[in-house]
């Protein structure tokens, strides 16, 4: 198992206002595999992939990516986990505001000692006509396709995307889908992607279902529906 | 009945919330203020007391010293239309070795003395002196000083209304409260006091004149009377005495520098405040548009956020000003008092103080707030909802070459994203800089020209004769030729190595000030001097075409003192003579042009101490101690004030720096917090964001120094040429550039612990929060 979660635990508060939101999480995930966290708000799913991601730490359990055992890691070694293994995709881009769509997509290939093309990850994202713009000339769509650049650039074991889609429209949400599902076939990243829209599943390896921190249902898709085709 | 809105209850949990900016700017009004308002007050207090003095203590018109006591009928026709004079006759008389105290018996008519501490003599063996010169030397009432006569002890401190600047002698360049002080004894002690008695006469008009022309010309009229019937060794109207006018005219000429620093600073503190406020909208920019799309209007939200700078320079300027007329006023005055003999004055109140310190500050930081944020809030609810500040929608990204190092573009980036704020950060700097330059080269441009003036004194020792006044008084022929014989045998010396030379003391004219030059006539084959003057050739010293802005081939015009006879002299060459504005020529061309016969000679050069003349024929000698009366009592006055304003700027450098680089990371939060998830380190970001502005802080002060040297020469050279009498060269050496990198970059190095603890400190979940 490439990935493996082993009974995560995690509260937010004090006292009485005290509130657990990951209630023992066991998962694992393969090398290569697209995996959907889908849940309601509150379900968990967002704290679960943060801690993946090593920037939340869990009340307890363990998680191995490989043989690195993340529990026993201090903030050095997080930072460095983070470096050699992630890349991040948020729903809202954040782009560093004063740096070029070009420039913003060198911030993570700077992380790598053997980052991918750049002229040739942009030619992939279709953003060659956009590559000196700052992010505010941009549309929400190309903003995020900026942002996967700058995510998979430094090519990545595991790609962790917080409802990426979640603030676009119907067709620029299929073509960014369409977009990670490339990138997922093309340079074999892990992905774990977060979100409530239950028609992205049905594009995935692997599909997990949280509700109140807890796992209420994992399965495994055996024919995975293109992107393209996906309906919502 | 009006609503308050709901709003104004977060300003102070955003003050408190934010209370390092806020403390910071407040701390730096309030000094700011609080030196400006101590100083106006002071400085208008001392003003009017010192006008008040000449009423108050009937000080003269003028004064007159003769070789003899004036007879009743000379007196008589002197006064004969109204105008009075008093004998305020003195003696110059050594005390405890190295200093010398002029004493003078207890006035009740004119130049009256204004007790400080103590009492006045009332017996015999007292004496009270005055009160800077027993500062500036620690003596106590109940000292002893010790004159060659006898004993004095010291039973008072007082104001002497006619030395408000301790100058022995009208000539000198500078006054001299250290060597040179002023006392006051009994009568019986007086008479008894060994030493010269000099025949010194107060004048006062009969009528006040009522301007300065007048006064120009009633003493004319004066001196002319005088002169028709005494011989007179020398005179000085009120309006050029420096012992009386001196100190007056510096107390008031340093307002327009302090007002120019104070709203220079105040503009620069109101555009960081302004850039701080315009920080807090990005950050509210969600809540801003929520509440615009609410209903609230944009003067409703620029009054919110006008509130909080507001408030700040409001405490700010009662605070400072309470500071400024209880503390500080007597900080300020201190700096005079060390300085000049003038009496206790009353604070008084001064309204034009008190807008300025608080009226002014207020309106500036609210205009340049409400510019700013009347700039911000114009754009749409929506835009503020986005995210979408900028108000031009289509700016283009400047382009930096692909080529260039990722980490250099990167910092590039975050240089151009905050050229405003480096651009008030620069400002800042520079006049921090001329201040710290002026503090740290002040007492090295002093001390410089106190170590050269050993290397440039022509000889160890200058004798300047003193001529009988009786040689020059035309009409009486006869005893004019005995007096210049008895003159010529008197003045003879057998010490070695002496050198004779002709002196003629004459003044500028048409320059920038009327000052004093002393022409020398030297022999062909001077042994004293670097160069021979060829007749017809004539040198000027350093000093005069450095004061005067005169090179080789231009003309100086000198004139004589009580004539209007001009000499214009075409200028041969410059010699190498810091230490005083002098002429040098040929000795016979020199005696042939003043007309002073053949065989004049008036002083001599000589590396020993001529003991063989009597003292009553040497006027004065120029040597090491006589030329470095200048550099010792800019010392004495400048010292503490110096001092003080390294402080100061170090304080400048370090607030606006720190305010600066504060908003700067806080504007980039988000994109510090998102580079850290994606992996870089702590030192790698440092590395991104303080670099910038370490590069930018490096370029700026080395800018800087040009710029403030530039400054600096030109204010020094204006207050040289046109309040000093007298040369001292500008010296900067290059130490003195490094102490001030070491100093800005000092400051600096503490506000980046600041900021890297502050980046080391911003949440990796800033990223992850949901704008929207």
């Amino acid at each position: 198992m490439f990935l493996e979660i082993k009974n995560i635990r995690k509260s937010f508060g004090v006292g009485d206002s005290k509130v657990e939101v990951l209630k023992g999480i066991d998962l694992g995930i393969e090398q290569g595999e697209f995996c959907v966290l889908l849940g309601p708000s509150g379900s968990g799913k967002s704290t679960l992939l943060n801690i993946i991601g090593g920037i939340d730490s869990a009340d307890s359990g363990e998680i191995m990516i490989g043989d690195d055992r993340m529990s026993n890691m201090n903030e050095k070694q997080l930072t460095q986990y983070r470096r050699k293994h992630l890349g991040y995709i948020f729903q809202m881009y954040n782009l560093i505001p004063n740096l070029t769509v070009r420039e913003n997509i060198e911030v993570g290939a700077y992380l790598s000692s053997d980052p991918l093309d750049i002229d040739e990850i942009i030619q992939v994202l279709g953003l060659e006509q956009h590559q000196d713009k700052l992010p505010n000339q941009l549309s929400g769509g190309q903003q995020q396709r900026t942002s996967i650049g700058r995510a998979i650039i430094k090519n990545p074991d595991i790609l962790l995307c917080d409802e990426p889609t979640g603030a676009l429209d119907y067709n620029t949400s299929k073509d960014i889908l369409k977009l990670i599902e490339t990138v997922n076939q093309t340079y074999g990243n892990t992905i774990i992607m977060v979100t409530h829209n239950t028609a992205i599943k049905d594009m995935a390896d692997l599909v997990v279902r949280l509700r109140d921190g807890v796992i209420r249902d994992i399965t495994k898709n055996e024919t995975k529906v293109k992107a393209e085709d996906l309906e919502w | 009945m009006v609503k308050r809105s709901p709003l104004h209850k977060r300003i102070i949990r955003e003050i408190v919330g934010d209370l390092g900016k806020y403390l910071t700017i407040f701390i730096l009004l309030v000094a700011m203020i609080g030196l400006a308002s101590g100083y106006f007050v002071s400085i208008g207090s001392m003003i009017t007391g010192y006008k008040e003095g000449f009423a108050k203590y009937n000080i003269e018109n003028g004064n007159f010293t003769t070789r003899y006591e004036i007879r009743r009928s000379q007196k008589k026709a002197i006064e004969e239309n109204g105008d009075r004079i008093y004998p305020i006759f003195y003696k110059d008389i050594p005390i405890n070795n190295s200093i010398t105290i002029r004493i003078v018996e207890n006035r009740t008519e004119v130049n009256l003395i204004s007790l400080m501490e103590g009492r006045l003599p009332t017996r015999n063996g007292e004496i009270s002196i005055d009160r800077t010169f027993a500062n500036n030397n620690q003596f106590k009432i109940g000292d002893i000083l010790h004159s060659k006569t006898r004993d004095y002890e010291i039973v008072g401190f007082a104001a002497f209304s006619d030395y408000s600047a301790l100058f022995s002698s009208n000539k000198d360049s500078m006054f001299d409260a250290i060597l040179f002080g002023v006392g006051v004894i009994s009568e019986e002690d007086f008479n008894n006091e060994e030493g010269e008695q000099v025949y010194r006469y107060a004048w006062k008009y009969a009528n006040e004149p009522i301007d300065e022309n007048e006064e120009r010309e009633l003493a004319d009229e004066f001196v002319k009377r005088v002169r028709e019937n005494v011989v007179l060794d020398d005179y000085n109207p009120r309006y050029l005495n420096q012992a009386i006018k001196f100190a007056g005219d510096d107390l008031g000429a340093d307002s327009a520098a302090v007002h120019l620093f104070l709203y220079i600073m105040l503009v620069i503190m109101a555009f960081v405040f302004a850039l701080t406020t315009a920080d807090t909208i990005t950050r509210d920019a969600g809540v801003i548009g929520t509440l615009r799309a609410s209903g609230y209007t944009k003067r409703e939200l620029i009054l919110h956020y006008l509130t909080a700078p507001f408030l700040v320079t409001m405490v700010a300027c009662l605070i400072g000003n309470i500071i400024g007329y209880t503390w500080l006023k007597n900080v300020m005055s201190n700096l005079y008092y060390n300085s000049y003999s003038l009496p206790y004055y009353p604070t008084l109140w001064n309204t034009e103080a008190f807008l300025e310190t608080t009226i002014s500050p207020i309106a500036i930081m609210i205009v340049i707030s409400f510019i700013v944020l009347h700039r911000q809030l114009s754009i749409t609810p929506l835009q503020f909802l986005r995210h979408d500040l900028s108000r031009k929608k289509q700016k283009r990204a400047l382009r930096i070459p692909h080529g260039l190092r990722f980490l250099t573009r990167y910092r590039l980036r975050v240089i151009l994203q905050n050229i405003p704020n480096y651009i008030i950060l620069f400002i800042g700097l520079l006049l921090a800089n001329i201040l710290l330059m002026f503090g740290l080269g002040m007492p090295v441009t002093i001390n410089h020209y106190q170590e050269t003036i050993v290397d440039d004194l022509l000889a160890t020792k200058q004798y300047i004769l003193t001529i009988p006044a009786s040689i020059d008084t035309e009409s009486h022929a006869l005893n004019n030729l005995i007096a210049m014989m008895e003159f010529q045998n008197a003045v003879e010396t057998k010490t070695e190595g002496v050198e004779k030379f002709s002196a003629y003391s004459v003044e500028t004219y048409n320059a920038v000030r009327q000052e004093d030059v002393l022409v020398y006539g030297v022999k062909s084959d001077s042994a004293y001097l670097k160069r021979k003057f060829e007749y017809g050739e004539v040198y000027i010293s350093n000093a005069c075409a450095n004061k005067f802005k005169v090179d080789v081939g231009g003309t100086i015009q000198l004139k004589e003192h009580y004539d209007d006879k001009i000499y214009e002299f075409k200028v041969s060459g410059i010699y190498p003579y810091n230490s005083a504005v002098a002429v040098f020529m040929d000795q016979r061309y020199m005696n042939e042009v003043f007309d002073l016969g053949q065989d004049y000679f008036s002083g001599y050069f000589s590396n020993q101490e001529i003991t063989d003349i009597d003292e009553k024929y040497i006027g004065s000698v120029i040597d090491e101690e006589s030329l470095t009366k200048v550099s010792r009592q800019l010392n004495v006055s400048f010292g503490g004030f110096m001092s003080a304003m390294r402080i100061a700027t170090f304080i400048i450098f370090f607030v606006l720096m720190y305010l600066l680089t504060k908003i700067i990371i806080e504007k980039n939060s988000q994109s510090i917090s998102m580079v850290k998830i994606m992996g870089y380190s702590n030192n790698e970001i440092q590395k991104l964001y303080i670099r910038a502005t370490t590069i930018v802080v490096i370029v700026e002060m080395l800018l800087c120094l040009p710029i403030a040297t530039t400054l600096n020469r030109w204010m020094f050279d204006s207050y040289l040429s046109q309040r000093m009498t007298g040369y001292l060269p500008f010296y900067m050496p290059n130490w003195i550039y490094g102490r001030m990198m070491l100093m800005g970059l000092g400051a600096y190095a503490i506000v980046s612990i600041f900021e890297i603890y502050k980046i080391y400190h911003i949440p990796k979940t800033d990223a992850l929060k949901n704008r929207e």
